[in-house]
């Protein structure tokens, strides 16, 4: 599908060239291939690399939003229905309950049925000895409880899932590291993008017949670069922290006015308690901090005061892009969780969508409505089927959900069937599978691409033994071959540092302390030059 | 589908388990998955699972499968890996409660019907020896003994003897299917003047119920046991060269908070004391061919009890009876020892082939030392190690202290040679 | 169940089994002194092997670790090595390493520069001694010798593949093969120390010869993980060279590995035929400091031990080892409760990036020492006249980045015992 042309630059052709491989961009994706269109998606780094490997894993009921925004709430309420239905396999159906705690408003609790009821959501009050029943690491001073139809999502298998289910439909392609850096446009018509493969340095030229901008919080940047102006967003960083173990039956809200370490989500064996939520100036760069995993522990233990003596594995964050509206509070939590869809008309352009705001839960409307409106440009009549059409499982998809390896390997019962990954039991098997067909899949792929779509890396040592492991494996299945897989390692432990470095106490100390013993003096990975053994003399 | 089949076996949540039974540092949250436990655990691999595999699915909430895997019948329940980890994180404890939690129907019936035994009489004996049946057997062995070797005419075997100093337990097997045995034991307590006595009640050793992982049956047994002690007011209970019946009891004790008035004592470390005060004048100059011993350290008695001292006695012993250079250890040994894999109930659970392989490195372990004779104070190692050697073509015997002790003092009857080898049919015979 | 508390006297009691630990018995040992000792698994059960006296600065190598010291008494005057004189570094370390080559563990003696040894991703570690069956490695490497790695089916986390594709542009003489060990031919995992254990039967040691003189090809070398057995490992090596014919090292492996267990097994094995007192693998719980003496209290599965000694050398390591623990407001020193000098906040104990040639400041907390070793209290006091410290919970080193470990704990033991000693009773 792609050519060199005379000057040496790669060149495709695609009818909807999609920028951003989030959930948004992915489901645009598939929704445009279930109408029939081809698409390349074209991401600067990999998949959920922003936002949409940066969250909760949430899928709203619409709880959290009925008593301030009752249209954002029905909206959740519908859409998690859909996704529930369409996608089983991504989603935990583990129900959530709304608590309050001594100190939080008797009143703002006391109103929260009649909220839901509006939004539509189902809404049952609980007593507090039920409630403890239910999540028994609840404080003993909970006073008012309601169960809500909460469920928590695999954001990877989401994303991995709709490109899978893309690239099968119309032979869509997909396009890791490869950023969008100048758009050729000509009589109000984007003609092509120019990319550049970050990788290999190489200029990809990708022309369109229309452009979809689903890049999340940087869509005003590739909003600029076709020369719109019309979209203003607020950044607002949030940063969550990932427990060594399940702590709760289902998603546990606080019921208050939205606040900061006020929600604890199952995540499959884990649990994530978040979030912060604060007003950020720039995109790149960001990482959780010590006083933001400090202060989401300090208020979320009067809910659960289990979380004093938890281990934590890891922390991390992600931006949500907010449109920008005038009351939005200094925090951002106020700003408007909706999406907008930009035609750019008045900006001039006939061939170019932004997509902006939003959640992971409604992400499926979204694309919906951008679906309609490519639809609609390209003049063609299709409907949008992703509210029917079950998102098919693809064998090389399914290695993000929790505890999924470790079954398949048990049931697979194949002693040569090497674990690599010991804390999430990820086999060799699954690594072949991944690095030979998981959307994304390429040559030398690195250990955080193969983190991506795994859980290699994920559990208790955060990938301090398993990147060793890994990395031998993939030089005896020769994926390997030169000096790179130390580079991906060195790459790979540093990134998981990012998310160690602020939950580094009590029982992560050993853990971390052990690691960088093993990594240093034991690979000698921190010496800056690299004196291979046999050049020393 | 068989009857079998059909019974359920309920499912554990394990993470819970671990946190409420495990100390809160050595619980599975602690564990650094750096795989310790596992390369030094010979059940590793077996079914697949491994003892840091053990944790991890657990943490993973794979309660269905650790629920349902046989391979808490291959864990021999050593607590070896508690003893490598870092953390101390012991796997066994789980293991034996996931065994409490199979229908019986399913347990390996050969552990299940020897708890079964056990709970048949007050005798608490796993081979079915009624009271009765064994003051007769004690009764006619002496009498043999008696009429057998002038020197111990008048050799007593106290039955039922209130305020002996010692209560002294027996297992099963020597009155139950080689009764020649007993004499070696009964000996050596003549020849140092021991005050002690068996019990017609609560005398047998074994406890397998505690190795089918149903706490009730095993603290019946260990209650029927301790007030037979009780009643019989001795001072120290003595457990015979058998290697769980002493973690049996001693842990049972605390476990179920039962009431004793004795102490607990291994008979090794008596035989060490005896011969260090000369009672028992035992020397090394029969050894002339210096033939190699090495000495199976039973993992209940030694790693799970009374810890190095206990092995040291062992080694103090072995080294009085056949020359300290005659002591060639197995490597590791004392605490940091291997299971043979006879333990846990895995001799009587019908799995031969994991068995096997669970043995193999202690076969292998023994074939490094070169020893033709294994000395070991524990009827599991005894068997096990037995067989091991029958199968992987070991050239080797296994062989209780107590008929070394008697072969050195040259009171070891010819009918008491049962596990000598040709090298030592004829030593020390009158 | 009526249990005799088990009580035990004794001159100096070592808490610790790391490195620091075991040098402290084996010195109290050698000065007639009576010890006892108890701990369990810590860092040095993940060890590679190599004994580093100082061998890192700032993410350079350190050539000559003599001339590093000298130079570090300069800029880090309170590191524990520049406050201890090269006479004694050199006593400690070559004493430790002999009494190791005579316990049957060869070990090279500590020379005037630092040895590059292999690592298994093929980067080289700056290291002072090596334990003979991995010296071949070092030489072959510094030749550029014709060899072959060995790596094998089942085997995880050791690729011969691997090291020569990091090493070939230095090392073009390097080959890599993979061969089935004996009787674990099936592809399920395997683990070296199993490897290791079979190996010290002679009969596997023949069998593994034979298949890797199928593939030796034109190798003059070979360098196998290191698997040449737990115990007696100096005479399985000279068996496999015996046996294939050509010099044979070892490389190490990350964890769970061999040289860890052989080190630990070693010091159980043999020290307590030499007078030790050992407890292996257990934990004080508490420690009791008064006018005559030190009680150090512990409990394994039988019930509670007490050792009463006239001092006490603390040797428990940091975090894996759990002489240090943390939580998020802090680190403390977990027996004594001495204090732990350490940044001030928790934002500060790591650096953002994870291989900043600097190294992290939580890895230069520890507790503080007098000039004899003696742990000081918040007043800057000793804590008490008859306990002492040593190893990698001294503060002021960063053991993992300088590669000091082995050389701070060697020293620091022998000064801690050497001021113990002065206070014992006849
Ligand atoms: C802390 C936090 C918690 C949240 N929790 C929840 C929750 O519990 N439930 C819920 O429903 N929603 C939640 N959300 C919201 C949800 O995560 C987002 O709405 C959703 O992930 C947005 O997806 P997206 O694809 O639009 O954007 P993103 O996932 O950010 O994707 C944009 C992509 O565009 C790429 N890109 C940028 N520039 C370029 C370029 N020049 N060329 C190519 N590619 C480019 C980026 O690398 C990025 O991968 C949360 C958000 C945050 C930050
Ligand atoms: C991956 C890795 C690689 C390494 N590689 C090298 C290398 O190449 N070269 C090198 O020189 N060194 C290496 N080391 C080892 C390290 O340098 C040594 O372990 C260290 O130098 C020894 O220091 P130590 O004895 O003070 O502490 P540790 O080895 O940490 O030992 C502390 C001991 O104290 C015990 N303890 C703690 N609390 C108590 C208590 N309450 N009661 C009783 N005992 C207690 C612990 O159980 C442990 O036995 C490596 C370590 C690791 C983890
Ligand atoms: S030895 Fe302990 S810490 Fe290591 S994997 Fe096993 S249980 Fe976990
Ligand atoms: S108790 Fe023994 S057999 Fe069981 S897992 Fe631990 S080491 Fe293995």
């Amino acid at each position: 599908m792609s050519t060199i042309d005379p000057a040496g630059t790669k060149t495709y052709d695609t009818e909807v060239l999609i920028i951003g491989g989030g959930v948004t961009g992915t489901g645009i994706m598939r929704d445009l291939a279930l109408r029939g269109f081809q698409c390349l998606l074209v991401e600067r780094k990999d998949l959920n690399a922003g936002a949409s490997g940066g969250n909760h894993g949430l899928l709203h009921s619409g709880g959290r939003y009925a008593s301030s925004d009752a249209e954002t709430a029905a909206e959740c309420r519908m859409e998690s229905d859909i996704i529930k239905r369409m996608a089983p396999e991504c989603i935990d159906d583990c129900g959530g309950l709304f608590v309050a705690v001594e100190g939080d408003d008797p009143a703002f609790a006391e109103r929260f049925p009649e909220h839901c009821a509006k939004a539509g959501i189902d809404c049952q009050s609980l007593s507090p000895q039920e409630a403890r029943k239910r999540e028994p690491q609840l404080s003993d001073t909970v006073f008012a409880a309601y169960v809500v139809p909460d469920a928590s999502i695999d954001p990877f298998h989401i994303t991995l899932g709709n490109v899978h289910h893309a690239q099968q439909l119309t032979d869509s392609t997909y396009l890791p590291h490869t950023e969008v850096i100048e758009f050729d446009i000509a009589d109000g018509t984007i003609a092509s993008a120019l990319c550049r493969d970050l990788r290999s340095g190489e200029s990809v030229r990708i022309s369109a017949k229309q452009v979809v901008n689903a890049s999340g919080a940087w869509a005003r940047n590739i909003a600029q670069l076709a020369g719109c102006t019309d979209v203003d967003l607020l950044y607002v960083k949030g940063t969550l922290i990932v427990s060594n173990s399940r702590l709760c039956n289902g998603v546990v809200n606080r019921l208050r006015p939205p606040g900061d370490g006020d929600i604890l989500v199952p995540g499959g064996t884990v649990s994530l308690l978040g979030t912060t939520s604060d007003k950020v100036d720039s995109l790149e760069g960001l990482r959780p901090t010590v006083d933001e995993v400090d202060h989401i522990l300090n208020e979320g233990m009067p809910m659960l005061p289990v979380l004093r003596d938890t281990r934590f594995i890891r922390a991390f964050c992600g931006v949500r892009p907010l449109l920008q509206s005038s009351d939005a509070g200094m925090d951002g939590r106020k700003a408007s969780r909706g999406f907008q869809l930009f035609d750019h008309e008045d900006q001039g352009l006939k061939n170019f969508t932004s997509l902006v705001g939003g959640k992971l839960t409604t992400y499926r409307l979204m694309a919906e409505k951008t679906g309609d409106l490519v639809t609609r440009r390209m003049g063609k009549k299709a409907p949008c089927k992703s509210a029917s059409e079950p998102l098919p499982a693809g064998d090389s998809v399914r290695w993000t959900e929790p505890g999924y390896a470790p079954r398949f390997w048990y049931r697979r019962n194949d002693p040569t069937d090497a674990i690599l990954c010991e804390c999430e039991m990820v086999p060799r098997s699954a690594i072949d599978e991944i690095v030979e067909t998981a959307p994304g899949a390429e040559s030398h792929m690195t250990l955080r691409a193969i983190g991506l779509r795994s859980r290699v890396g994920k559990g208790t040592c955060q990938g301090s033994f398993c990147a060793a492991r890994v990395s031998s494996y993939l030089y005896d299945s020769d994926v390997y071959s030169g000096v790179e897989g130390r580079d991906h390692m060195r790459d790979f432990l540093a990134e998981r540092f990012k998310g160690l470095r602020p939950v580094l106490w009590g029982k992560q100390m050993p853990q971390m302390e052990l690691a960088e013993a093993f990594h240093c003096g034991l690979l000698g990975l921190d010496f800056k030059k690299e004196n291979g053994s046999g050049s020393s003399s | 589908m068989t009857a079998q089949e059909e019974i359920i076996t309920p499912t554990i949540d394990f993470q819970a388990k671990a946190h409420e039974l495990l100390p809160e540092n050595a619980s599975y949250d602690s564990c650094l998955a750096c795989g310790l436990c596992s390369s030094g655990c010979p059940a590793s691999g077996l079914h697949g699972i491994d003892p840091r595999r053990f944790i991890r699915m657990a943490m993973l909430g794979m309660n269905e499968e650790l629920s349902n895997t046989p391979w808490i019948w291959t864990c021999t329940m050593c607590q070896r890996c508690a003893y490598v980890c870092p953390m101390n994180i012991d796997v066994s404890v789980l293991v034996g409660y996931a065994r409490g939690a199979w229908p019986k129907e399913k347990k390996p019936q050969g552990i299940v019907r020897s708890c079964e035994a056990q709970m048949m009489s007050a005798s608490t004996s796993a081979m079915g020896v009624m009271p009765d049946d064994f003051v007769e057997i004690i009764e006619e062995t002496v009498e043999e003994l008696h009429l057998g070797d002038e020197r111990f005419k008048d050799l007593e075997v106290p039955m039922d003897k209130k305020g002996a100093y010692f209560f002294v337990n027996q297992n099963s097997r020597e009155p139950a299917v080689e009764p020649e045995e007993l004499g070696p034991l009964w000996k050596i307590f003549d020849y140092v003047g021991a005050d002690w006595s068996y019990a017609s009640k609560g005398w047998a050793a074994e406890n397998f119920c505690m190795f089918t992982g149903d706490e009730s049956t095993w603290k019946e047994m260990v209650k029927q046991r301790v007030d037979a002690i009780n009643e019989l007011d001795c001072k120290v209970w003595i457990n015979t060269e058998c290697g769980h019946s002493f973690y049996t009891m001693w842990a049972g004790v605390e476990k179920f908070g039962l009431e004793t008035n004795f102490e607990a004592a291994s008979l090794i470390s008596y035989y060490a004391q005896w011969i260090r005060e000369g009672k028992l004048p035992v020397n090394s100059d029969w050894n002339t061919g210096n033939i190699k011993f090495t000495i199976q350290d039973p993992c209940q008695l030694v790693r799970k009890s009374m810890g190095d001292p206990v092995a040291d006695d062992l080694r103090y012993v072995a080294r009085e009876l056949v020359g300290a250079d005659n002591v060639i250890d197995m490597q590791p040994c004392r605490s940091a020892n291997y299971c043979c894999g006879g333990g846990g109930g895995f001799l009587q659970a019908g799995m031969n082939e994991q068995r096997r392989a669970y043995g193999k490195r202690k076969f292998d372990q023994i074939a490094v030392t070169q020893a033709q004779y294994v000395l070991t104070p524990c009827h599991n190692c005894h068997s096990q190690i037995t067989d091991l050697g029958d199968v992987y073509g070991g050239d080797y015997r296994v062989v209780h202290f107590w008929t070394l002790i008697c072969l050195a003092l040259g009171i070891l009857g010819e009918n008491e040679r049962k596990y000598l080898g040709p090298d030592l049919m004829d030593i020390g015979l009158p | 169940m009526k249990r005799e508390l088990r009580q035990y006297t004794t001159q100096v009691t070592v808490i610790g089994s790391g490195l620091a630990g075991f040098a402290a018995s084996m010195f109290a040992l050698d000065r007639g002194i009576q010890t006892a000792q108890i701990g369990n698994t810590g860092a040095v059960a993940y060890t590679t092997g190599y004994f580093d006296l100082l061998g890192g600065d700032g993410g350079e190598v350190i050539d000559d670790p003599w001339r590093g010291i000298e130079a570090l008494r300069k800029t880090e005057p309170d590191h524990p090595l520049s406050r201890i004189d090269d006479k004694d570094i050199r006593t400690a370390f070559s004493k430790f390493t002999e009494a190791l080559s005579a316990l049957g563990l060869g070990y090279t003696q500590p020379g005037e520069n630092n040895l590059m040894a292999l690592l298994p991703g093929g980067i080289a570690k700056p290291t002072l001694s090596v334990p003979k069956t991995m010296l071949g490695g070092v030489e072959a490497a510094s030749k550029g010798a014709q060899t072959l790695i060995v790596d094998f089916i089942g085997l995880q986390g050791f690729s011969a593949k691997e090291m020569v594709a990091n090493l070939s542009s230095s090392w073009p003489g390097l080959g890599a093969e993979t061969v089935a060990f004996p009787d674990m031919e099936s592809g399920a995992s395997v683990y070296v120390e199993v490897m290791a254990r079979s190996l010290e039967v002679a009969e596997n040691q023949k069998r593994l010869a034979k298949r890797i003189k199928a593939v030796l090809g034109d190798s003059k070398v070979v360098g196998l993980p290191a698997i040449l057995g737990i115990h007696g490992s100096d005479v399985v090596h000279a068996q496999m060279e015996k046996l294939i014919g050509v010099p044979v090292f070892e490389i190490p492996t990350m964890p769970p590995a061999v040289p860890g267990i052989r080190l630990r097994e070693l010091f159980e094995g043999t020290l307590p035929d030499k007078g030790l007192m050992l407890v292996p693998q257990h934990k004080a719980n508490r420690i009791d400091l008064n006018e005559d003496g030190i009680i150090v209290n512990l409990e394994d599965s039988f019930g509670e031990i007490q050792i009463q000694s006239q001092a006490a050398i603390l040797a428990t390591g940091r975090f894996l080892s759990g002489g240090l623990a943390a939580d998020r407001h802090g680190v403390r020193e977990t027996l004594a409760g001495i204090p732990v000098s350490q940044p001030d906040n928790r934002n500060d104990w790591h650096n953002p990036d994870y291989f900043d040639a600097g190294g992290h400041p939580i890895n230069r907390s520890g507790i503080e020492v007098d000039g004899c070793y003696r742990p000081l209290d918040a007043n800057g006091n000793p804590a008490s006249e008859r306990l002492f410290a040593a190893g990698i919970v001294l503060a002021h080193q960063d053991w993992i980045r300088q590669r000091c470990g082995a050389g701070i704990s060697f020293a620091s033991a022998y000064k801690a015992v050497e001021a113990a000693s002065k206070i014992l009773e006849a």
